[in-house]
């Protein structure tokens, strides 16, 4: 079968393109670099898309804002109502939301907003590995496929305008209650996040990462790329992943295998090919995801 | 005022009203020099070329104070060196990796002056200059670290001096981190000596395979075939106009002002677009096997590149200003010319790729449309006779033969030995150890840097293994796929400089050196900003000397492991004079260096916390009663004495069998001693671990009473070890000619437990000292 066809959309500005990239390539992906202004009749021949991290067009207005309203975003809207996996890290997620594509389009203008962190004690940019937690049982996404429900998945946040917000919050209970918050800040055992660093922006309902109501586009602000491999752990690193570092040391074959971030590239892989049989062999009517 | 400098040149009659010029157009040359350039020139200076010598002839760029001296005490040759100084950065032979050669780029550089001026935009635009030393090497830019120097937060000054330093650390966030660089460490010290003049140090990393290295110069095939001069990146502006000229002049309050115009404005996000499509650009001069020259504006502007690169490559240019997009202008012709605005780069490419390459910035990265004015354009092309032309408006503004503008001046300092410093000071009683170890580990040049290093992203590019706070130096890695890791660190203790400069140049070395060792990396080349205050007075030009003469002498003792009689090389750097304030007050002396070291398999190295109960701590390392300028000294109110110094001999088998002994597995982790001596050293072990530790010491070690040896700051290392591996440990460094000691053993209570001549001492609480060592820093700066 063919390899998976995924595209890493540049805008201008953005800077975690390469890491990405090979993430991808190492995740059994054919990746390929689009850059913001290429022809945007090349997305077609794409199976999914990956909005990396930076500071595209100098966050001017606000984070993503710019990028959002570029014509290669609307392309990659039509992409999207086709069910295609769309992913958004970081400033890629800030795109999404701006974008309109996540939490979905909305007659109001925009209901979501990530916001400047709210952290005790200290303001600007915060860069720490924090913890995730998969909350799929409401439903299954493009991206959590491969993670137990409840796993506690560590990577790095890196970002001063990360806190998910709302018009109100009770709209973000809401996207709990739809399954549309698949990851949330948590405490290193997996319980819910107590005090500072454990949730590190304030966001609202601990969310960590937002998905559109089909679940095939995902807003995340942690960097599951940045946590690929397990060499990336930190060696100090509470908990079951921080153990498995430090037992790794010495064992470069481990230490190269995957880390807790690999998995939700991988979900995506299976998603792609999940659709390509759903093609190619049309599903039972009544069928949907 | 200066000794004549070792050239002779008869002085022509010059115009007049010579002086009153200078003055007008803030040129900082003084008469002799001008009549100097009015000679070189055979004709009276125009004004741009008056500006341009100012440039060029400034300390920042002609190192004409401290040339001789670096010459005369700094290795630079190695076997492992590619490219040593002499351009924008240095280059040293890093791996073999699927059949091609890399090399690991570095370049280290100062941004005083306008740190302290406008603390954030000068920090920015810090980080924003070195990365363009590197990138100009065709290199990707992998790494930052910064060293900081901060006035005292707790003095006189403190509301000044901390908002110098937020300004500095949200400059440099807000760069690198936009850049997508990540901050890979760094250090900070406060000191009452840095309350009027702060330092900023950055130092640049970055990776290029060999063939792919470019050079800053015209290419020697430019003989036979036309060459285009390429300007690319922001439209000419007049900010930092007379900037190189402004970092080598005394700061006054008065003048704070009046400088700010000479802050560049930095700016990360077109910065990182410009990489982006100088990465295609050079891929595509490559593509067509063209040989050409690029390298980043800074110092000068306009006129120092292209000069430079003529110069460089033995041609000469002929560059029409006309041709450059202003911004806010029309400027007059000086200020086009050397004028420093920022994100700039200058390539020289066969004229028949020159349309090709200006499609690559302005089309496809549409340079124009993401920031106004912005692009890639020619602006003159190479000559064959060396001869250098610069034409604004029809006027020929500068013309000389290129080397008279390049070569430079230099002046051979006086220089007086300061009174010495004195006696080895010795530690007045201690009454309560526990409480001394309390207060330590809350001093603000020991407590957490963790409220800082939270703003730095240290994971972009996804190479990250050792961050900040896990280990004592930064880890790496270069290059996807290969197993090599790249260890830094980044040291100098001012208060060692001031007790002594030359014991602070060995130490500065050393200690750089130490922590690339304490992860299991062999030192593989230096790199050094110098950081001094006026080289005129020869007190502090003896200063400069001494720290210099330690610098080269450690590089020199220490050597390149495996390469008997070969240095550790000084492979790039850098001098920042005048480093002193209106009132008189120098910096102390500030020897900064940059250590870089290569793990051949990443995998083998260790971090600084402790692991497991029950492992040994072994100290290699001999203590001595060297306390001045020590943690424990500053707190017991003793001043002067001997700071620590290094004993060559013992210190390579130390070092050397450090590394050994983790290459070989039998380190489960190790810290190096420093700053506090081995009690902070041992807490810093601890600290983000679950253990405790008892220590069973002699009441007597080393000749030192058990405190004084725990205090001392004499170098040497703790590692972890597993007990049944002590005794080969033990038959390691018995070959290095060192004796293991164990100290300790680390056990599940969270306490430091000091036991000396079988009796109880004290017992310590690590919560308590944790808390300490966590509060102080967001407390001063939050």
């Amino acid at each position: 079968m063919d390899t998976p066809r995924i595209a890493v959309i540049q805008f201008p500005g953005v800077n975690c393109e390469y890491e990405t990239l090979r993430l991808l390539v190492e995740c059994g992906f054919l990746a390929t670099l689009v850059r913001w202004n290429e022809d945007p009749r090349r997305l077609p021949n794409f199976e999914g898309f990956v909005l990396p991290g930076g500071f595209s067009y100098q966050d001017r207005v606000r984070a993503g804002a710019v990028a959002a309203r570029d014509p290669i975003v609307e392309a990659l809207k039509l992409e999207a109502s086709q069910g295609k996996p769309i992913l958004g890290i970081c400033n890629g997620a800030q795109v999404l939301v701006e974008a309109g594509l996540v939490p979905g389009p909305d007659d109001d203008g925009p209901i979501v907003a990530l916001a400047p962190n709210r952290m005790p004690g200290r303001g600007g940019y915060y860069c720490r590995w924090v913890y995730l937690k998969v909350n799929k049982a409401k439903r299954e996404t493009a991206f959590t496929s491969r993670f137990e429900e409840g796993a506690v998945v560590p990577m790095p946040v890196a970002h001063g305008e990360g806190r998910f917000t709302a018009r109100d919050e009770a709209i973000f209970e809401g996207f709990v209650d739809t399954g549309q918050v698949p990851l949330t800040y948590c405490a290193a055992d997996g319980g819910p996040a107590a005090e500072f660093p454990d949730n590190p922006n304030g966001a609202a309902a601990d969310a960590a990462a937002l998905t559109n109501e089909a679940g095939n586009v995902m807003a995340i602000m942690p960097h599951p790329e940045r946590a690929a491999w397990l060499r990336q752990v930190p060696l100090n690193l509470a908990g079951e992943w921080g153990e498995r570092r430090q037992a790794a040391s010495r064992n470069r074959v481990e230490l190269d295998g995957a880390g807790p971030g690999r998995r939700l590239f991988l979900s995506m892989h299976d998603y792609i090919r999940w659709r390509r049989e759903r093609e190619s062999s049309p599903a039972p009517s009544g069928t949907t995801r | 005022m200066m000794p004549e400098s070792d050239k002779t040149v008869s002085v022509l009659p010059v115009d007049r009203d010579l002086a009153d010029r200078l003055t007008e157009a803030r040129v900082r040359l003084n008469l002799d020099e001008a009549r100097r350039v009015a000679a070189l020139l055979g004709r009276p200076p125009t004004l741009v070329e008056l500006v341009l010598f100012d440039t060029m002839w400034s300390e920042h760029c002609s190192y004409k104070s401290s040339r001789s001296v670096l010459k005369e005490f700094l290795p630079t040759e190695a076997p492992n060196v590619l490219l040593g100084p002499g351009e924008d950065a240095g280059i040293i032979y890093l791996t073999s990796h699927k059949g091609e050669r890399w090399g690991l780029v570095v370049a280290h550089e100062s941004h005083n002056h306008p740190s302290q001026v406008v603390p954030a935009e000068g920090a920015a635009t810090g980080v924003g200059g070195i990365v363009r030393d590197v990138y100009c090497m065709g290199a990707d830019v992998v790494g930052v670290l910064d060293a900081l120097r901060f006035g005292d937060l707790t003095g006189e000054s403190a509301e000044r001096c901390r908002e110098v330093a937020e300004g500095v650390v949200t400059g440099i966030w807000q760069y690198a981190n936009a850049l997508g660089v990540p901050n890979l460490g760094g250090d900070v010290w406060f000191d009452s000596g840095y309350d009027d003049n702060c330092l900023v140090n950055v130092v640049a990393v970055g990776v290029v395979r060999e063939k792919d290295i470019v050079r800053s110069r015209v290419p020697k095939v430019a003989a036979d075939e036309p060459y285009d001069v390429i300007l690319l990146g922001k439209p000419t502006d007049a900010s930092g106009f007379g900037g190189a000229s402004f970092s080598s002049a005394v700061l006054s309050e008065a003048d704070l002002e009046l400088n700010k115009g000479a802050v560049q404005l930095p700016d990360p996000f077109l910065k990182r677009v410009i990489v982006e499509a100088t990465r295609q650009a050079l891929a595509f001069c490559r593509s067509e096997k063209a040989a050409i020259g690029f390298k980043d504006l800074g110092a000068g502007g306009i006129a120092c590149v292209t000069s430079e690169l003529a110069a460089h490559g033995g041609f000469g240019m002929d560059i029409d200003l006309d041709r450059e997009v202003q911004d806010g202008g029309p400027f007059p012709a000086e200020v086009v010319a050397c004028s420093e605005t920022q994100e700039r780069f200058c390539l020289v490419v066969p004229s028949r790729l020159s349309a090709a390459v200006l499609r690559i910035y302005n089309e496809d990265f549409e340079l124009p449309r993401v920031y106004p004015g912005a692009g890639a354009r020619v602006i003159g092309n190479v000559r064959n006779d060396g001869r250098y032309r610069v034409t604004y408006r029809g006027v020929v503004v500068v013309d000389a033969p290129v080397t008279v503008i390049t070569e430079g001046i230099r002046y051979d300092r006086p220089s007086r030995p300061v009174p010495p410093a004195g006696q080895p000071a010795s530690l007045p009683p201690i009454a309560d150890f526990a409480e001394l170890v309390l207060r330590m580990v809350a001093h603000p040049n020991v407590a957490s840097r963790e409220y800082i290093y939270r703003h730095y992203d240290t994971e972009v590019q996804a190479r990250a293994i050792f961050r900040p706070g896990e280990a004592d130096a930064a880890l790496f890695l270069p290059i996807p796929g290969s197993p090599i890791g790249v260890a830094v660190s980044v040291d100098g203790n001012p208060r060692y400089g001031r007790l002594d400069p030359y014991r602070g140049g060995l130490t500065a070395v050393a200690e750089a050196m130490r922590n690339v060792a304490a992860i299991g990396a062999t030192p593989a080349c230096l790199t050094d900003c110098l950081n001094f205050g006026n080289p005129e007075d020869p007190e502090v030009f003896h200063e400069f000397r001494e720290s210099v003469r330690g610098l080269g002498d450690a590089a020199r003792r220490l050597g390149l492991k495996g390469e008997p009689g070969a240095p550790v090389p000084f492979v790039s750097g850098n001098v920042s004079l005048y480093n002193f304030s209106a009132t008189g007050r120098a910096i102390p002396p500030s020897p900064i260096v940059a250590c870089f070291g290569i793990l051949e398999d990443y995998s083998r190295a260790v971090g600084q916390t402790a692991r497991r109960a029950r492992s040994l701590l072994v100290l290699v390392g001999a203590r001595r009663a060297e306390h001045g300028g020590s943690i424990a000294a500053d707190l017991l109110g003793v001043s002067g004495g001997q700071p620590p110094t290094v004993d060559f001999d013992h210190e390579c088998s130390v070092l050397y069998g450090v590394i050994d002994a983790i290459d070989r597995g039998l380190v489960l982790s190790c810290h190096d001693i420093s700053d506090g001596g081995l009690i902070i050293t041992l807490f810093e072990m601890l600290v983000d671990s679950e253990l405790g530790v008892r220590l069973d010491l002699p009441t007597t070690m080393f000749g030192l009473p058990w405190m004084e040896a725990l205090l001392s700051e004499s170098g040497g290392f703790l590692m972890e070890v597993v007990e049944d591996q002590f005794t080969l440990v033990q038959s390691l460094f018995e070959r290095q000619d060192v004796a293991p000691m164990v100290v300790g053993v680390l056990h599940d209570d969270r306490t430091i437990d000091i036991v000396a001549g079988g009796e109880r001492r004290a017992m310590i609480a690590m919560e308590e000292l944790t808390a300490a060592f966590r509060r102080t820093i967001p407390e001063l700066m939050g």
